[in-house]
């Protein structure tokens, strides 16, 4: 959907890391009044939340909330796997463009290291055929027929954890914080996964929240005059289309094709092409997805990819730099607050206040996530 | 010891453990697409009313990993590594499962065949049984299950 009328008034996201004395609410408050104080306001300010997290259990979206206060809004549980974040991020911002709303929250958290320990005992005979195949074997898949495809080496996909490895260098809010440079051999050089991707090449399990406020593009005008204004102009958002050789069994996080026509959507609804972009933020949760997706979200033709990769156009500094904040790899991957930390990397770069990792005159970028199930969403954002 | 299925509807359990196990599946009256698991409504015609269907036992492999950390769902820790396969059977649908076998043994395109592996006994004493595929055409090469 085309978005018209609404801004970012203000985020702020909980470091990701480990945080086994700290809920989930109690990361989702300190995230939340980041975002507050970003946008210098309270709760009583705020007219609609959409609360997203991945983790089993019922309620506790709207139990987070009361640690930011009880005024009585209306608050939505949201959820889309890994791409939470970023749906409840369209949600609070069609709250405000449809009117409704003139200032929504949009917060996620979740502790993936507690599902992450929860997780093998649980489930019916059905579940367990489910869930017997994990995410990094079915990424691997995706790897495996690329390199049978194209010639791909696992270099190509070494190359790529590396650059947001040392992203994440740059970045305060990033999980993973190399103190020297990551060099290919380094990450072919971890604990081999899933073949044939290795330990580094694959995203950390963390615990984390992040929380976006959007308001009317005239009540961030009007509230932060000296702020440069940063507003959402489209959100896609898809679940998968049939097709022949869709797995309905075991792990799907959807095929190409998902990426690509959710990402043309957007283009479309926005008015805007790949050419426009200045950044781009994507799941890498394994590093083979960030190539696959220059392709998919329209930066180079198919197969050119690794050409991209190798002339350093997708690293900082470089033609369209990709997961200019460390990505999934190097920032981290809670689950639900992910995709509110890419809204908040994409403000903090269209504001131009991402210091060492600025992307020189930013002023639009892309933020794409996929969730298992499976979903694409890809939303686009302007600066003034 | 009588083998019974992790869960049942998704793959035939034959009494003579020689036999392949088939998969369950469903075709289309309407357009003759055909799906595994079982489905009612066809996921690409929208007709209510898919036949059942036997499918399998083989199929070509279209990619493969192998997997070197403990198996997620199986709470089985005695395996510390595993293949893992997508196998397109020539009726249609694209399995996602398990595989027999070491590293070196899979390549893309070979063929494949269904057979069912042993995860737990249950507490009437019962193997409990899982769908996987091995390559078809392997006498002498090595398949270790990875153990």
């Amino acid at each position: 959907m085309r978005i018209e009328g609404a801004a970012v008034a203000g985020t702020g996201m909980v470091r990701f890391d480990r945080y086994p004395d700290r809920s989930g609410a109690q990361l989702a408050r300190d995230a939340g009044l980041l975002a507050l104080h970003d946008a210098g306001i309270n709760l009583s300010d705020v007219d609609e939340a959409f609360v997203g997290y991945i983790q089993p259990a019922a309620m506790i979206g709207v139990k987070a909330m009361k640690e930011l206060g009880l005024t009585g809004l209306p608050v939505t549980h949201i959820e889309n796997a890994s791409a939470t974040g970023l749906v409840a991020f369209r949600e609070a911002a069609w709250a405000v463009a449809s009117g409704r709303a003139e200032v929504a929250m949009a917060i996620a958290f979740d502790k993936m290291t507690d599902m992450a320990r929860n997780a093998p005992s649980r489930g019916s005979g059905r579940d367990q055929l489910d869930q017997t195949i994990l995410p990094a074997a079915y990424f691997a898949l995706w790897a495996q027929r690329r390199m049978h495809d194209h010639g791909t080496r696992p270099e190509h996909f070494a190359a790529i954890a590396a650059k947001n490895w040392n992203h994440g260098a740059l970045n305060p809010l990033s999980h993973r914080q190399p103190d020297h440079t990551v060099t290919v051999d380094e990450v072919m050089a971890s604990q081999m996964i899933a073949e044939p991707l290795t330990a580094m090449m694959a995203c950390p399990a963390d615990d984390g929240a992040a929380c976006a406020i959007i308001a009317s593009t005239e009540w961030v005008r009007r509230h932060q005059p000296d702020r440069r204004v940063v507003r959402p102009v489209s959100s896609a958002l898809q679940s998968e289309a049939y097709s022949p050789g869709h797995t309905f069994l075991g792990p799907v996080v959807g095929p190409a094709t998902m990426s690509r026509t959710t990402a043309q959507q957007a283009y479309e609804e926005a008015g805007l092409g790949p050419e426009d972009m200045d950044l781009a933020l994507c799941h890498d949760a394994f590093a083979n997805e960030e190539l696959e997706y220059y392709e998919l979200l329209g930066f180079c033709p198919d197969g050119d990819g690794e050409r991209l990769l190798e002339a350093n156009d997708t690293a900082l500094g470089g033609r369209i730099p990709f997961n200019t904040d460390g990505g999934l790899i190097a920032r981290g991957h809670p689950g639900g607050p992910t995709g509110l930390a890419m809204v908040h990397e994409v403000v903090t770069q269209l504001r131009g206040e991402a210091g060492a990792r600025q992307v020189t005159g930013a002023r639009r970028a892309l933020a794409h996530l996929v969730g298992g199930g499976s979903v694409c969403t890809v939303n686009l954002f302007e600066a003034d | 010891m009588t083998r019974v299925p992790i869960e049942p509807g998704y793959f035939t359990v034959p009494e003579d453990p020689t036999d392949a196990p088939r998969l369950l599946g469903s075709r289309c009256p309407a357009c003759g697409a055909t799906f595994f698991p079982r489905r009612q409504v066809c996921a690409s015609c929208l007709h209510d009313g898919c036949d059942d269907v036997v499918l399998g036992p083989t199929g070509r492999l279209w990619t493969w990993t192998y997997v070197h950390v403990p198996l997620f769902a199986k709470k089985n820790a005695k395996v510390s590594a595993y293949g893992v396969g997508q196998v397109d059977l020539p009726e249609g649908p694209r399995i996602q499962a398990l595989l027999l076998g070491g590293p070196g043994d899979f390549e893309i395109g070979m063929e494949m065949i269904l057979d069912l592996e042993t995860l737990r006994t249950d507490e009437d004493g019962n193997d409990v049984v899982i769908m996987r595929f091995s390559p078809l055409a392997a006498p002498g090469t090595q398949q270790e299950d990875g153990a």
